[in-house]
């Protein structure tokens, strides 16, 4: 971006260090309660294009959007990064940092080093980290979350190396909360897609994904007989080529 | 070579003429001519009466082309015309025009996409590269990236075009169809920002983005219900009219100025999704509504934000026209695509991510 | 002389200076309360019933919210003091998180919150802190307690919290266990934590 981003008090930009940039917002990892928490500072800054008061409304809506569904998501026992702090007048919203790497991070690691032995013994990794991911989405959906930009950069798995440990979905920018088959079943198109462009290798175990999940709740095998339905219509929703 | 491009989609009728005086030259416009039909204020335009209009005023269009052109219709090497998508009878119209004339002047037949004549339209006159591209008109909301000889859509309208929205908002409250009801939208909404400055009240309006696209079906009919409840002028006495909250009369200019706020704001932020997706700084607004000045103003200062830039044409390129539809099928035709006569149809539903784009690098 | 409180250090509210002080088996509760009653200004400070307090990280979620808040210009009670106390409750209701989380007649162990502006130097604040440790020691009839999780775990009522932020109880039908393993009791209180803290977060939206 060209524009040097302030952030909003009460933070200091000597505090923040940057992590991600998005269209949406910036994260940044810095301390939040006590100076040995590691948080996740995202910030929404003001769109200058909008006229100031949709821009403030739509900060507001949608730190607050998040932040609701995180907090949702821990009421119903299930693995997110949890809120530590929020200013929707403001536009920041505090979280939990989760150690450890994303999936497409950790995939491509193993890929390299392994990616002839996917199929084999060794290949039992993989699809156990492809069935833990699964199933962390079949518990979102389970409780009415859909999270909107399913990737595998927004799901982490908590290791420094190697593909074992559990599995934190985040981001939570564009999630809603429905239970309708077609949103759950856009949102597993979306992983599917964008784990096909990847990590092309890999395109194989996918199916590992939707078989845990199918587990996962009342109503997930319909959903994942939706996706085929979703799979013929093309792109209406899906944003990778 | 020179292309006749013939464009009917809607309510406007363009006939162009285009030259490509060698494959990597500058294109030419040789003439460019367009007749809008609009019915009433009120109204909007149905496709039998659009059609008969279409047929109306077909041959003497072409025929003051070839004539501002300095042309016969043996200098024409191929006849372009829109295949989709579009109106039925509109598009009907028109390929039966242009089968008819390459069957009188024995010229081979290119059917064009009508959004990839917006865009390839757009990227020639700009200079744009390899811009992320928004279209937006009335049958058509698109943000598109170019990608390996398509034009891949990566977010869309999910209910009704935004043109189509603004059309409706402009009959809902009775603003002239003449010239444009977008550009009567456009001007009032002036007039408001001059009575109440730019950052004036607005009045608070649905606002619906959805991941990477985004629908107008919402606003449309809050606009509707509100349509009641709006003061005529400064001077409505009536006790139940809608106010602000500072007791000021909200009127049918101050409608459209939230109106345009809320959609322009909403085209923009999927634009901006498109681009930093997939780490464009370009941006190309092409389409009827690419001509709004607000949209203009507000996708450029998304796009400085951003270290990038916004392209857009004027309104002899960016509403409807048959210039765009002679350059994008002379294009194509110079990679070997034709139709016979037989083979040229139309089609309502035409997706742009349907057209294998030939002419343009893999890459870009 | 011993400092019976800690002073927190929260990251990004340099300007704040908070004084916390834990004490047990408190003998005065309702005379303190009568002072926050009455508005004595020499009684400026958060008083909290400790057992409705899960963590330390409970406490410094409030005071982070009721300071930012104060800074903001957005109190909605009237200091930051009275702030923190609401900041507790997952609801809007001002008096009713008092009755909750404030201290009341039967409480018997008892959080002490101060906050003042940093005087600017390393000892200005160190005997502004001393001050406010004096005091409370001669106005509290109570043991100190050093401000930890172990001695919040001592003397938090779980069964309360949980009802207070209608957290679900454990072994619930509502409650699923983490993808890769099972729910352990310390999981539990670190997930009623989040509970907690997220319901702070969001309240008052």
């Amino acid at each position: 971006m060209s524009t040097i981003h302030i952030p909003p008090s009460p933070f200091n930009p000597s505090d923040l260090t940057l992590i991600t940039q998005g269209a949406e917002a910036l994260v940044y990892k810095t301390t939040f309660l006590t100076p040995s928490t590691p948080t996740a500072l995202k910030i929404r800054p003001p769109k200058t294009y909008r006229h100031a008061s949709l821009d403030a409304r739509l900060t507001r809506a949608r730190i607050l959007a998040e932040a609701r569904v995180l907090v949702r998501c821990a009421r119903e026992g299930v693995r997110v990064p949890a809120v530590l702090g929020a200013d929707w007048e403001k536009g920041w919203l505090a979280l939990e940092w989760i150690a450890g790497r994303t999936v497409r991070h950790a995939l491509d690691g193993w890929l390299k080093a392994h990616g002839d032995d996917v199929g084999s013994s060794e290949g039992l990794e993989v699809k156990g980290l492809m069935g833990r991911m699964g199933k962390a989405i079949a518990q979102l959906h389970g409780v009415g979350v859909v999270h909107g930009d399913l990737t595998t950069s927004n799901v982490m798995v908590e290791s420094e190396e190697g593909l074992e440990g559990d599995v934190v979905v985040i981001d939570f920018g564009l999630a809603v909360m429905s239970v309708q088959e077609e949103d759950r079943a856009v949102d597993l198109y979306v992983l599917e897609r964008a784990f096909v462009s990847t990590h092309p290798q890999a395109e194989g175990l996918f199916g590992e994904v939707l078989r845990v999940y199918a587990d996962g709740y009342k109503g997930a095998k319909g959903v994942v007989k939706k996706l085929d339905e979703v799979r013929q219509r093309g792109r209406k929703k899906s944003m990778l080529g | 070579m020179i292309a006749l491009g013939l464009e009917g989609s809607a309510n406007k009728l363009g006939i162009g003429i285009i030259s490509h005086p060698s494959p990597t030259a500058e294109p030419h416009v040789l003439a460019n001519l367009r007749h809008t039909y609009n019915s009433p204020p009120g109204t909007g335009f149905l496709p039998k009466d659009t059609a008969l209009h279409h047929r109306a005023y077909f041959v003497r269009l072409v025929k003051r082309a070839l004539y501002q052109a300095h042309l016969t219709p043996a200098d024409v090497d191929v006849i372009c015309y829109t295949r989709g998508p579009g109106m039925g009878a509109c598009l009907t119209s028109v390929a039966i025009a242009a089968r008819t004339l390459a069957a009188l002047w024995d010229k081979p037949m290119v059917g064009v996409n009508h959004c990839v004549g917006h865009i390839e339209m757009g990227r020639a006159i700009t200079g744009a590269q390899n811009p992320v591209v928004l279209y937006v008109s009335g049958g058509n909301t698109q943000v598109i990236a170019y990608a390996k000889h398509r034009y891949r859509i990566f977010g869309e309208a999910l209910d009704i075009a935004v043109g189509n929205c603004i059309d409706r908002v402009a009959r809902a409250l009775r603003i002239p169809n003449d010239p444009a009801p977008g550009y009567n939208v456009e001007m009032m909404a002036r007039k408001a920002v001059k009575r109440r400055g730019k950052e004036g009240e607005l009045v608070e309006l649905p606002y619906a983005v959805k991941g990477m696209d985004c629908s107008f079906s919402g606003i449309l009919s809050a606009v509707e219900a509100l349509v009641g409840q709006l003061a005529t002028g400064e001077d409505d006495e009536r006790k139940d009219r809608l106010k602000f909250s500072d007791g000021v009369l909200v009127t049918p200019d101050d409608i459209c100025h939230s109106l345009q706020e809320t959609i322009y704001a909403m085209l923009v932020e999927i634009t901006e999704r498109a681009m930093a997706h997939v780490g464009a700084t370009e941006v190309l607004v092409v389409g009827g509504v690419g001509c709004n000045e607000r949209l203009q103003e507000m996708m450029g200062m998304m796009a400085v934000d951003r270290g990038g830039t916004v392209f857009a044409t004027d309104e002899r390129f960016c509403i409807d026209n048959g210039i765009m539809i002679a350059h994008a099928g002379l294009v194509a035709y110079e990679t070997g695509v034709q139709v016979s006569i037989e083979e040229s149809d139309c089609t309502q539903r035409f997706r742009t991510d349907e057209v294998h784009i030939g002419w343009r690098d893999k890459d870009g | 002389m011993t400092n019976p409180g800690t002073v927190l250090r929260i990251p990004h509210l340099q300007d704040s200076l908070v004084y916390v002080a834990l004490f047990q088996s408190v003998k005065n509760s309702s005379f303190l309360r009568q002072q926050l009653i009455e508005g004595n200004t020499t009684y400026e400070y958060a008083f909290l019933d400790a057992s409705t307090i899960l963590s330390t990280t409970h406490v410094l979620a409030a005071c982070f919210r009721a300071i930012n808040d104060a800074t903001a210009n957005r109190l909605r009670t009237r200091n930051v003091h009275s702030e923190i106390v609401f900041a507790l409750s997952p609801n809007n209701n001002i008096a009713e998180s008092f009755r909750r989380f404030g201290v009341a007649d039967e409480t018997t162990s008892l959080l002490a919150i101060k906050v003042i502006p940093t005087t600017g130097t390393a000892a200005g604040d160190s005997s502004a802190t001393d001050a406010i440790a004096t005091h409370l020691r001669g106005a509290v009839e109570g043991e100190p307690a050093p401000f930890t999780d172990e001695a919040f775990a001592g003397l938090s009522d779980v069964t309360r919290i949980r009802k207070l932020y209608k957290a679900p109880a454990p072994g619930s039908s509502r409650k699923k266990t983490g993808v890769n393993g099972t729910s352990s009791s310390l999981q539990e209180l670190k997930s009623l934590e989040s509970i907690i803290i997220g319901s702070m977060a969001i309240k008052g939206s």
